[in-house]
């Protein structure tokens, strides 16, 4: 255990994403990396099996405890089964973020025998016709929709994730009723980041603005939420989150506890790695895992400069501490910092939208 | 703390009730900032320096529904976590 994270100003690898396919089998709007479309995951890298197997091993000793599958899309890997496996073995928890296209009952079983599995379905409306403007492929909300239902059907307690824009926000508890009726054991609700396509989304005039997200979030979490047996998470910023709402969550920022791992083999904060190469750190297999998480200097400005360094209204946020900016990767690519301020606070904040409590200073 | 003493808001700091009925406490001389549950909230509104959190204890257990009666303990939790973080000071001589 000579790697062991013992310094304490580095905190432990907890967590690595996997953004396993360059390509994806469906063509989002919205999608936040711009992934090439891939039908079958025959076009594009993958990520080699070798090289997750050896990553894992080093981030064991840094204190790996789970992988999240992600991508492009993690289904259209030609070596899903082996991964899991591979995270099996070393006893770290599995998550798959997935469209569901590919979610047959046999691979709703693997992932229920990961350890401590979560799988999160895509699902932005509750029709096909919404669903399927925003995912860009006829038949995707139907396949989708059995995804929800094998995976509860293997036991697990599969996530919907809906995304808003403004085509679908008008069928926010259309669509708890859809994802408690295929078995969902939660739902998420997702802002579009103005990154890569989400960007064109938001200069087309397709996305909600920060008021009626806020209004949104409001009546998610005081209202239909006492409505529901899933638990609903409202991706908002926590200074529009309700206090009660936040102390029952454990929700925070892992932004100190995660890194990306991208199909081409290469480490990055996230999968802003594919758009940002200043924030691409080195080679898995090539570079040693410990000497990266330990020494990066992105790393190490970040977990120095949270919270004390973000700036405008992040800075003078009453929850910085626990949301630490919300999004560093998007502030990186948005102003070419990552202390920000993050782009739907600071927008609220000039529409008088801000909330008082949560800002210091007098009110 | 004790449950005898009487603990006194700092002056400076402002309580920012939110619609839920939570509450931000804010000391604006140092930004230190802690949220509370309407439990915790009555708890600042009935320290005035003369009650004792006995009594505090007594009157929140009145008051809500889900605070039992020998909730006395973290009422005292509540106000050393408070006190710790300069929230709270101690009336001299209340004891009783
Ligand atoms: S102002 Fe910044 S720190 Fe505060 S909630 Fe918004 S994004 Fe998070």
């Amino acid at each position: 255990m000579s790697d062991a994270v013992e310094d304490g100003s580095v905190p432990p690898l907890g967590t690595i994403y996997c953004y396993l396919t360059e390509g994806c089998n469906l063509a989002c709007r919205h999608c936040w990396l711009a992934p090439k479309f891939d039908a079958d995951g025959s076009g594009h890298a993958v990520l080699p099996v070798d090289v997750f197997e050896g990553v894992v091993r080093e981030a064991k000793p840094l204190g790996l405890s789970s992988v999240k599958f992600t991508g492009g899309e993690p289904l259209l890997h030609p070596r899903f089964g082996d991964l899991v496996e591979i995270a099996s073995k070393a006893g770290v928890s599995v998550q798959v973020e997935t469209n569901g296209l590919l979610c047959t009952p046999e691979t709703a079983r693997l992932i229920a025998g990961a350890p401590r599995p979560f799988v999160s379905v895509s699902i932005d409306g509750a029709d096909a016709a919404t669903h399927e403007w925003l995912r860009g492929i006829a038949g995707s909300f139907d396949k989708a929709c059995r995804a929800v239902r094998n995976l509860s059907e293997a036991g697990l307690a599969p996530q919907v994730v809906m995304t808003l824009v403004r085509e679908n926000m008008g069928q926010i508890e259309a669509v708890v009723r859809m994802a408690e009726r295929l078995g969902a054991g939660s739902v998420r609700f997702n802002m579009v980041e103005p990154t890569a396509r989400g960007a064109d989304l938001g200069r087309a005039n397709a996305l909600p603005g920060v008021e009626e997200l806020v209004a949104a979030g409001r009546i998610v979490d005081s209202d239909l939420a006492a409505r529901t047996r899933m638990s609903l998470h409202f991706d908002i910023p926590q200074a529009f989150r309700p206090l009660g709402r936040i102390a029952r969550s454990d929700e925070s920022c892992g932004i100190l506890t995660i890194l990306g791992l991208l199909s081409t083999g290469h480490y990055a904060l996230c999968g802003i790695g594919m758009q940002v190469k200043e924030l691409v750190f080195g080679m898995a297999g090539k570079d040693n895992l410990s000497g990266i998480w330990r020494g990066s200097r992105v790393l190490g400005e970040i977990r120095a400069g949270l919270p004390q360094r973000l700036q405008g209204v992040c800075g003078r946020c009453l929850m910085n501490s626990r949301c630490l900016g919300a999004c560093l990767a998007q502030n990186y690519y948005r102003l070419g910092s990552m202390w920000g301020p993050y782009w739907f606070c600071e927008q609220a904040e000039e529409q008088g939208l801000f909330p008082s409590t949560r800002v210091g200073g007098t009110v | 703390m004790k449950l005898d003493d009487a603990p006194v808001p700092n002056p400076v700091v402002v309580l920012r009730e939110e619609s839920d009925d939570w509450a931000i406490l804010f000391n604006p001389d140092t930004s230190a900032a802690v949220g509370t549950n309407p439990v915790g909230v009555e708890i600042w509104k009935q320290a005035d320096g003369t009650r004792s959190l006995r009594d505090i204890a007594a009157t929140v257990a009145r008051r809500f529904s889900n605070v039992p009666e020998g909730a006395s303990g973290e009422v005292l939790s509540f106000a050393d976590e408070l006190a710790r973080d300069g929230f709270f000071g101690v009336a001299e001589g209340a004891e009783g």
